[in-house]
């Protein structure tokens, strides 16, 4: 088994947080994981992903064109990553910001407002917590409670106080969407 | 941080760390793209440890900093990236010519010239042949995961000091700038006694002088022989590399650094695919596992070597195979890292229609 | 009969300067091998030595020295004593090393008031290479290349080194000295004596630029040489003290 994710919005909403955080969920699963961010002037413009390898052997490409799994908080990063999924792989957008289109018949598409999810709690902050949380309602491969534990894991001793309004972030992304 | 507790961490930060777990007593170091990360985050740990960190003004100024630093037995060393590592070329042969223990880190990007910041394997003859002057060796080591970007890094620094020469860590940017589960353990090399020529001050002895030639001619040949006896015994000692599905395989996939992730992954396709392939992965670049690789091909295996160059560790392969079998290339210069499905349609060909010497993608 | 004058205890004693007749890099070396013996640093100092007419400068000290690529002394010493600040470090430099391949190392040293001290000898010519135009070459002057004389249409001007370094903020002295008379002399070890006290007190960069006769390239007697120092070189580069941070009333 060797799953690829590729996370994206503008900067600002926690992107390559989110990806650290799947990255760490997947490392305390006992799994190999990679993380990859798009860095200098891929970032200009305002957009920034990374990408994250998970597999049962040794993560052979950390970095590739087309993708499992594309989770898009912005209307640019759908329009550029529903071309990069493969066929019979799923797109999973933050219809908040992203207009609910389907371009590509041969691909899954998820949508669910995760910006006014997070809004509904009080910040826009969650977001990524939010997106980590639909993403793990529709992904088997990511486990919602190692989601937790890799918060926890990235944020340290110094920001606890963090995890609470995180976790329900979580739990609300991952109600937002039944299959 | 010295634990057995895997980290997620990026390669970057990771050489910075395992340098500090080393002994690094000083850093000197100008920022370039894909490895700025090392100097930031030694720039708040140096200081708080109570050791130099110095924002040099030029690469030049920053490998001539280790330069005098190491001279003094410290342990030292700069990070830099491909074009940046150009400027650093004289000071590497006087490194070799001083025998002074200097660790340069380089995190390639892509060339020539200011080149991009893809990543890219551009630099093995920078690294392993060297732009400076004279008849020097430089010991290469090539990490491909970032778990060996700690482990080299050690490494790096005791090998340095065993055999008083400089040692390149040769990542790239793809290395650099990924996150992967990774732990520090403990450095597992001894220290090295530097007292027989490190300069502390002319104590109760003569004064020391450290320099690369002089004026008496029997002297300076005799030193370059010197070196050479060094670099032999280097070679012996210290030649590393690792191979899989070696025994019965007919086709060997080649190459170094984070490249050896991509053939392990398509040689375990093209073995499903009921093909005889193995791996070959020179961890020491230099010195470059001649002789095994020449055996190899004396057995009648093939060679196919995979870099993100235009063929530079290919003419490493092809003088150890000598003619005694065939070698071929698969390579793009720079930019996307060759994906297993690259490697495995082309190693496809190469068995279809035999060698191919210089197969771009 | 009483001794009255030996060679510095710092200095080999099997030395033979490769120096030319006549050249003033002979003194200079003396006075600062004096100084390691009165200040008593020769069991902690480190040279970083340049590339020039200097370049054998280990084989006439017996202290540590380390070679540095040519221009980069300052880069080196800024290494070695980073390494071990409780050392005595300093650079012997020409003019072509201090502040032409090396002006960028030598300025970013004074500017982050590295603790160290260095000394550059200016002879307005590239000595080692045979008389060549160098950073410091006055207007006028012939060298193998400036047959007919510089002038600033074709090459521009001298730079004035020591001026330059007490311009940046971590520079703790800075004096330009002469060797062409015994008083020059005297005062120029009390420049150098400054610039190393500096350094022993951690107050940052010393640096002391020593006019010096070059008789070989300059084609004169060492007389004439130490003429043309005191009636070209001197107006052109005043000797003085440029920056002083431990003088009472200013000069900061």
């Amino acid at each position: 088994m060797e799953k690829n994710f590729i996370i994206a919005g503008f900067g600002g909403q926690g992107v390559l947080l989110a990806g650290t955080i799947l990255a760490n969920s997947f490392m305390l699963a006992d799994k190999n994981v990679t993380w990859y961010p798009c860095y200098g002037a891929e970032m200009r413009g305002g957009t920034v992903n990374c990408e994250i390898v998970v597999s049962d052997t040794e993560v052979s490409s950390v970095h590739k064109q087309d993708t499992d799994y594309a989770l898009v908080l912005n209307q640019q990063s759908f329009d550029k990553f529903v071309q990069r999924v493969k066929t019979g792989g799923t797109i999973v957008a933050n219809s908040t910001l992203v207009a609910e289109t389907k371009p590509r018949a041969d691909i899954n598409y998820v949508f669910a407002p995760m910006g006014d999810l997070a809004n509904e709690l009080g910040t826009s902050k969650v977001t990524n917590m939010v997106a980590l949380g639909v993403l793990s309602s529709v992904v088997d491969v990511v486990d919602k409670n190692f989601l937790a534990l890799g918060f926890e894991k990235v944020m340290g001793d110094k920001k606890k106080d963090l995890i609470p309004l995180n976790k329900k972030a979580l739990e609300i992304g991952f109600d937002a969407v039944k299959i | 941080m010295e634990s057995n507790e895997k980290v997620l961490i990026k390669g970057n930060y990771a050489i910075a760390q395992a340098a500090v777990n080393a002994g690094l007593q000083c850093y000197f170091g100008y920022p370039i793209t894909p490895q700025t990360e090392i100097g930031e985050y030694l720039s708040g740990v140096m200081p708080e440890l109570g050791k130099a960190y110095v924002c040099a003004e030029s690469e030049l100024a920053a490998i001539n900093m280790v330069l005098g630093a190491v001279s003094t037995g410290v342990r030292a060393m700069t990070t830099s990236s491909s074009c940046a590592v150009a400027l650093m070329q004289e000071a590497l042969s006087y490194a070799c010519g001083d025998e002074l223990p200097v660790v340069l880190v380089n995190v390639m990007r892509a060339g020539p010239g200011l080149g991009y910041i893809y990543p890219a394997q551009g630099d093995y003859n920078q690294s392993v042949y060297g732009g400076g002057n004279g008849d020097y060796k430089i010991i290469v080591l090539a990490p491909s995961t970032v778990q060996e970007c700690i482990d080299y890094t050690y490494r790096a620094f005791y090998l340095a000091q065993k055999y008083r020469n400089p040692v390149i860590l040769l990542a790239d940017g793809l290395l650099g700038q990924m996150m992967e589960p990774a732990s520090f353990g403990e450095n597992p090399y001894p220290e090295v006694d530097v007292s027989s020529w490190a300069l502390t001050g002319a104590k109760s002895r003569e004064g020391r002088a450290i320099y690369s030639v002089g004026p008496d001619e029997k002297k300076q040949i005799q030193h370059i022989y010197n070196l050479f006896e060094k670099f032999e015994l280097i070679k012996k000692n210290e030649t590393s590399y690792e191979e899989f599905n070696i025994e019965d395989a007919d086709i060997i996939l080649t190459a170094f650094g984070s490249m050896t992730r991509n053939i392990k992954a398509a040689m375990t396709v093209l073995r499903d695919k009921g093909l005889k392939v193995g791996c070959f992965r020179p961890v020491t670049l230099s010195p470059f596992p001649y002789e095994r690789i020449s055996n190899l091909a004396k057995l009648g295996k093939k060679f196919v070597v995979v870099e993100m160059n235009m063929g530079q560790m290919f003419k490493d392969v092809r003088y150890a195979v000598n003619g005694k079998s065939e070698v071929s290339l698969i390579n793009r210069p720079c930019g996307e890292w060759l994906s297993v499905e690259e490697i495995v349609s082309a190693v496809e060909n190469i068995y279809k229609k035999g060698a191919c010497y210089a197969t771009s993608i | 009969m009483q001794q009255v004058f030996s060679i510095p205890k710092c200095m080999k004693k099997d030395f033979r300067y490769t120096f030319c007749p006549g050249c003033d890099h002979g003194v200079a070396v003396r006075l600062v091998a004096e100084l390691i013996d009165e200040m008593e640093l020769q069991e902690k100092a480190i040279c970083s030595t340049c590339v020039g007419c200097s370049v054998f400068l280990y084989n006439f000290l017996d202290i540590d020295c380390v070679e540095a690529p040519h221009g980069r002394a300052c880069a080196s010493a800024t290494g070695v004593k980073r390494a071990q600040p409780d050392k005595f470090v300093f650079t012997y430099q020409g003019d072509g090393d201090f502040a032409s391949i090396g002006l960028a190392e030598s300025m970013h040293s004074a500017l982050r008031g590295e603790n160290f001290s260095a000394i550059c000898i200016n002879n307005t010519t590239y000595g080692m290479t045979g008389g060549q135009m160098g950073p410091t070459s006055l207007m006028g002057q012939k060298t193998t290349t400036s047959p007919n004389g510089r002038n600033a249409d074709y090459y521009g001007y001298p730079i004035k080194i020591a001026e330059q370094i007490a311009l940046c903020d971590g520079t703790a002295f800075s004096a330009r000295v002469s060797l062409d008379t015994i008083p020059n002399m005297v005062k120029a070890k009390q420049a150098i004596k400054k610039a190393f006290e500096v350094q022993q007190k951690g107050l940052g960069f010393g640096f002391v630029e020593i006019l010096s006769s070059c008789p070989t390239n300059w084609k004169m007697t060492p007389e004439e040489a130490h003429k043309r120092v005191r009636e070209e070189m001197i107006p052109v580069f005043p000797l003085g003290v440029f920056k002083d941070i431990t003088a009472s009333g200013g000069n900061k």
